[in-house]
C-alpha cells in the first residue's frame, strides 16, 4: 500500500475509534440511556438523562388551568406506569393511548421530560375502526 | 374484478419470477442462448405483471373499494382524489408493491437499454435481479398482500381516511422521491455484481453505471430535501433535520453514492480504484435494504417507525444474504480489479477524490455508529443507550467543514500532480477572499462561534474557487469575439459532466450557509389575549383576534397577528390556525387537532409562528414564534443540486476515452 493509502487508512481508523471512545463515555452529555418503564419504576435513586417509550395512560393528561403549556401525564406499557410532568407545546397527535416518547431527569418516580414526541404521521397502521359486524 | 385482476397479477409475477430462475439455472447448464433470452423474456413479464397489479390497486384507491384492507385503513370517501393516488404509498403492502413497482420500470430501461450495450452482463444481472424481485414478491404475495380483501363478517362503510399531516403536496411528493432514489441503487448493486463476477468493466460499464449514479443521487437528494421541506414547514417545531433514525437511513446511502461519483471518476480518468468502486456502488444499495430493515423492523426508537408489522427478520435475512454474496464475489475476484496505476502525490486531483472519499465515508460511519449504537450497546451490555442530536453535530460539523473547504479545494488540483507554483497561483484568490469573509463576519457577530466563522470562511473560499474556474473556463470561450451570453452558453454546455459537478457543489455551500443561520435561531413560548402584544426578538408581536369557522374537513381557530419591526414599521400579518380534522366525530379520541403554522419567510430569516392551544374561557392563545436565520437558503441550495446534477446527467456529445 502506498503513502497516500496509508495515511488514509490511519486518519479513518483513528476517527473512528474516536468515535467509538465518545459514545463510550458516561456522562458525556452524547448518549442516553432508554429505559422501559419497569426498570426505571423500580429505580430509587435520581437520575439525569433518560429516555422513555410508552403510551398515555386514559384519562391521565392534566393540564393545567392556569397555564395550558403545563401538562402531566401518566406512560405505560403493559402493567406499569409513571408519571411525567412537561412544560411546552405539545405535539399534535398527543393523546389518550398516543404512543410517545419523552426524555428528560427521573427521580421520586416522576419524569421531567424536556423533550416529548409523539410517532410521527409517517406511521400509518391503524385497526379499522368504522365497520360494522354483520 | 380490478382487485381480482391485480391479485392474480401478484401471484403470476410471483411464479414469472420463479420460471425465470429455472431458465437461467437451465442457461448455466446447457448454455444455449434460448433459453438467456426466455429468462430475460420472464424478468420483462414479471415487471409488467406487476405494473399491472400496483395500477389496479391504484384504481381500486379511487373507487373507494372498501372490500379491500388496503384501501378501508388508508382512504375514505372525503379522501380528496389526489390523496387516494399518494395512499398507494402509505401502508405497509401498498408501499413494498409501489416499491416493486419502481424497481420494474428500472429494470426495464435497464435491460432495454443498459444491457443492450454491456451484453456481457445479461446472465448475473439477471439472476441478481431475479433474487431481488424474488425476495419483494415474497412480501408482497404472503406478508403483506395490498389486495387482502376485509374480513367476511365485517362491512365497511367508510374507510379511515388519511392522516391530515399528510395530506400536504410535499408530503405526496417526497416519499416516491425518495423511493426513485433508494430503489435505483438496486440497478448500481446490479451492475457492479454483475461486472464483478463477470470480469468485465468496460468503457461502457463506467459510463453507464455513472449516469445511473448521477440519476439516482439526483433523486436522492431531491427526496431528502423535500422531506426536510416538509418537515420545516409542516411539523411545527422549526426544524428540517433531526438526526432520527429514520431520516439517517436515507443520509447514509446518500454520503456513499456521492463518494462513489467522486471516485469513479478516477476510475473513468486513470482506470483505478476498481475494487473500491465496485464495494461504494454495492454498499449504497445494502446501506438503502440496512435502512429499510430498520424503519421497518421497529428495532430502534424512531418518530417514525412501522413498528406493528414485523419484517426486520426478512430483511435482516435478506440483507445478510446479500453481504455474503457481496463479499464471497468481491474477494473471489479481487486479483481481475488490481491496476497498475498508483496516486503518487498528495496534491493530485486523484489525491483529492480520496479525501472527499475518506471525508463522506467518515460521516457515513459517524451516522451509522449512532443510529445502531441502541442495538449495539444492549447487544454488549445489555444497556440501551441512545445518542442524541449532540453527537452527530458534534462529530459531524467538524469533518462536514473540512468537506466545505475540499469542494473547494478539488478543482484547484490537477491531474496526477500538482507543482507548487500552480498550487500558490490557484489558491491566492480564494484563500484572500476567504480571509476578507472571516474578517468581516468577526467584526459583525464576533469569534466565539467558531463554527459559524469557520463555516462562512469555507463558503467564501469554495465559492471563489469554483467561479475561478467558470472565469478560466469563459476566457477561453471568448476568445473568438462572441457576445457574452453566447460565450458563458458555450462555457456552460462545453463540458455539462464539469460544470455540472461545480453547480451541485455551489449548492452544497447554500445549503452551508443555511446551517450558518442554525447558530443564531431564537425561540420563544407565550399566551396572548387578543389586544395584547410581546416584544421578542426585536419585534412586537401584537395578537389581534382568534376567529374561527368551520370548514369542509375540519374546524379552524385562527389567529390575526401583528409583527411590528424596530423601527415601530408594519412588517407583516401571521395567521397561524389550530385545526381540528373529524370534528363532527362524538368521540374526542377520533378527532385529530393540527397546528398549522404560518411563516413570514425571507432570504434573511424566517418568522416562524405556531398556535398550540386555544384556552376558549380565557379567549388566550398559546403560541410559540422562532426566528430562524437563512433557512431558505437550504431550499435554494437543494434546487441548485438538483439542477446542477441533471445539468450533468445531460448527455456530452463529446466522447471522453479515458483509461479503464
Amino acid at each position: 500500500m502506498n503513502k497516500i493509502y496509508t495515511s488514509l487508512v490511519l486518519v479513518f481508523g483513528l476517527i473512528v475509534m474516536w468515535t467509538v471512545y465518545l459514545t463510550n463515555i458516561k456522562d458525556s452529555g452524547l448518549t442516553v440511556r432508554y429505559y422501559s418503564i419497569k426498570d426505571l419504576s423500580s429505580k430509587q435513586v435520581s437520575i439525569p438523562n433518560v429516555k422513555v417509550g410508552g403510551l398515555i395512560k386514559p384519562d391521565s393528561i392534566m393540564i393545567s388551568d392556569q397555564d395550558q403549556l403545563e401538562v402531566s401525564f401518566f406512560v405505560y406499557q403493559g402493567n406499569d406506569s409513571l408519571k411525567v410532568y412537561y412544560y411546552g407545546i405539545r405535539p399534535d397527535l398527543f393523546k389518550d393511548d398516543a404512543e410517545v416518547v419523552v426524555a428528560g431527569s427521573f427521580a421520586d418516580n416522576l419524569i421531567v421530560a424536556t423533550e416529548l414526541q409523539t410517532k410521527c404521521a409517517s406511521r400509518y397502521e391503524g385497526d379499522l375502526k368504522n365497520i360494522e359486524k354483520i | 374484478m380490478i382487485s381480482q385482476i391485480g391479485s392474480l397479477a401478484i401471484s403470476l409475477s410471483g411464479g414469472l419470477i420463479l420460471s425465470t430462475f429455472f431458465f437461467l439455472f437451465y442457461y448455466s447448464i446447457k448454455k444455449e442462448k434460448i433459453f438467456l433470452d426466455v429468462s430475460e423474456r420472464g424478468l420483462i413479464a414479471t415487471c409488467f405483471c406487476v405494473i399491472l397489479a400496483t395500477l389496479c390497486l391504484l384504481n381500486e384507491l379511487l373507487i373507494s373499494n372498501f372490500n379491500l384492507q388496503y384501501v378501508a385503513q388508508y382512504t375514505s370517501y372525503e379522501t380528496p382524489l389526489f390523496f387516494k393516488v399518494t395512499a398507494l404509498w402509505a401502508g405497509q403492502a401498498g408501499s413494498l408493491l409501489f416499491w416493486t413497482f419502481i424497481m420494474s420500470i428500472y429494470s426495464l430501461i435497464y435491460i432495454n437499454v443498459s444491457l443492450k450495450k454491456m451484453k456481457e452482463l445479461k446472465y448475473w444481472s439477471y439472476i441478481i435481479l431475479s433474487f431481488i424481485f424474488g425476495f419483494f414478491l415474497l412480501l408482497s404475495n404472503f406478508i403483506a398482500n395490498p389486495f387482502e380483501p376485509v374480513s367476511s363478517d365485517i362491512i365497511v362503510q367508510n374507510g379511515n381516511g388519511l392522516n391530515p399531516l399528510l395530506q400536504n403536496v410535499t408530503m405526496a411528493i417526497h416519499p416516491p422521491t425518495l423511493y426513485l432514489g433508494f430503489i435505483g441503487t438496486t440497478i448500481l448493486f446490479v451492475m457492479a455484481l454483475a461486472a464483478l463476477i463477470s470480469k468485465s468493466f468496460s468503457f461502457e460499464w463506467i459510463q453507464s453505471i455513472r449516469r445511473w449514479a448521477l440519476i439516482v443521487w439526483t433523486f436522492l437528494s431531491a427526496g431528502i430535501i423535500l422531506g426536510g421541506y416538509w418537515a420545516y414547514n409542516e411539523l411545527g417545531w422549526g426544524g428540517y433535520w433531526a438526526w432520527d433514525p429514520v431520516e439517517n437511513s436515507s443520509l447514509m446511502p446518500w454520503f456513499i453514492l456521492t463518494a462513489f461519483i467522486h471516485s469513479s471518476m478516477i476510475q473513468e480518468k486513470r482506470g483505478m480504484l476498481k475494487s473500491w468502486n465496485i464495494l461504494l456502488a454495492s454498499s449504497t444499495f445494502l446501506l438503502v435494504i440496512l435502512g429499510t430493515f430498520i424503519t421497518r423492523s421497529g428495532i430502534v426508537s424512531s418518530v417514525h417507525s412501522f413498528t406493528a408489522e414485523n419484517l426486520g427478520p426478512l430483511f435482516l435475512g435478506f440483507l445478510s444474504s446479500l453481504i455474503f454474496f457481496t463479499l464471497y464475489w468481491f474477494f473471489k475476484n479481487l486479483d481481475i480489479l488490481k491496476t497498475d496505476n498508483k496516486i503518487d502525490s498528495y496534491t493530485s486531483r486523484e489525491g483529492g477524490f480520496l479525501y472527499n472519499n475518506l471525508i463522506l465515508l467518515l460521516m457515513c460511519f459517524i451516522v451509522l455508529w449512532g443510529t445502531l449504537f441502541p442495538i449495539l450497546s444492549e447487544a454488549w451490555n445489555g444497556e440501551k443507550i441512545y445518542v442524541g442530536a449532540t453527537y452527530f453535530n458534534q462529530l459531524n460539523v467538524p469533518i462536514g467543514l473540512v468537506l466545505l473547504f475540499l469542494m473547494g479545494v478539488g478543482p484547484l488540483l490537477s491531474w496526477k500532480t500538482t507543482s507548487k507554483s500552480t498550487l500558490l497561483l490557484n489558491f491566492k484568490y480564494p484563500m484572500l477572499v476567504s480571509f476578507i469573509v472571516g474578517i468581516i463576519y468577526s467584526l459583525f457577530f464576533g469569534i466565539f462561534q467558531i463554527y459559524p466563522l469557520v463555516t462562512s470562511m469555507g463558503v467564501a473560499f469554495t465559492v471563489t474557487s469554483i467561479f475561478n474556474e467558470f472565469r478560466k473556463s469563459y476566457k477561453k470561450s471568448k476568445r473568438n469575439n462572441q457576445s457574452v451570453s453566447s460565450a458563458i452558453t458555450k462555457m456552460l454546455f462545453a463540458n455539462r459532466h464539469k460544470n455540472g459537478g461545480y453547480i451541485v457543489h455551489i449548492g452544497i455551500t447554500l445549503l452551508f450557509v443555511g446551517f450558518i443561520g442554525r447558530a443564531f435561531e431564537e425561540e420563544k413560548e407565550f399566551n396572548l389575549s387578543p389586544g395584547e402584544e410581546i416584544y421578542f426578538a426585536n419585534y412586537i408581536f401584537k395578537l389581534n383576534s382568534i376567529k374561527s369557522e368551520a370548514r369542509e374537513n375540519h374546524y379552524a381557530f385562527i389567529s390575526d397577528m401583528d409583527v411590528i419591526d424596530q423601527s415601530n414599521n408594519f412588517l407583516t400579518s401571521l395567521y397561524p390556525e389550530k385545526r381540528i380534522y373529524f370534528y363532527w366525530n362524538p368521540d374526542p379520541e377520533k378527532r385529530q387537532p393540527h397546528s398549522e403554522l404560518d411563516i413570514y419567510s425571507t432570504m434573511q430569516k424566517d418568522i416562524y409562528s405556531i398556535f398550540s392551544a386555544y384556552d376558549a374561557e380565557k379567549n388566550q392563545g398559546y403560541f410559540k414564534i422562532m426566528i430562524n436565520p437563512l433557512v431558505n437558503w437550504v431550499w435554494v441550495g437543494g434546487i441548485m443540486m438538483v439542477v446542477g446534477s441533471l445539468f450533468a446527467f445531460w448527455p456530452s456529445r463529446r466522447r471522453n476515452d479515458g483509461a479503464i
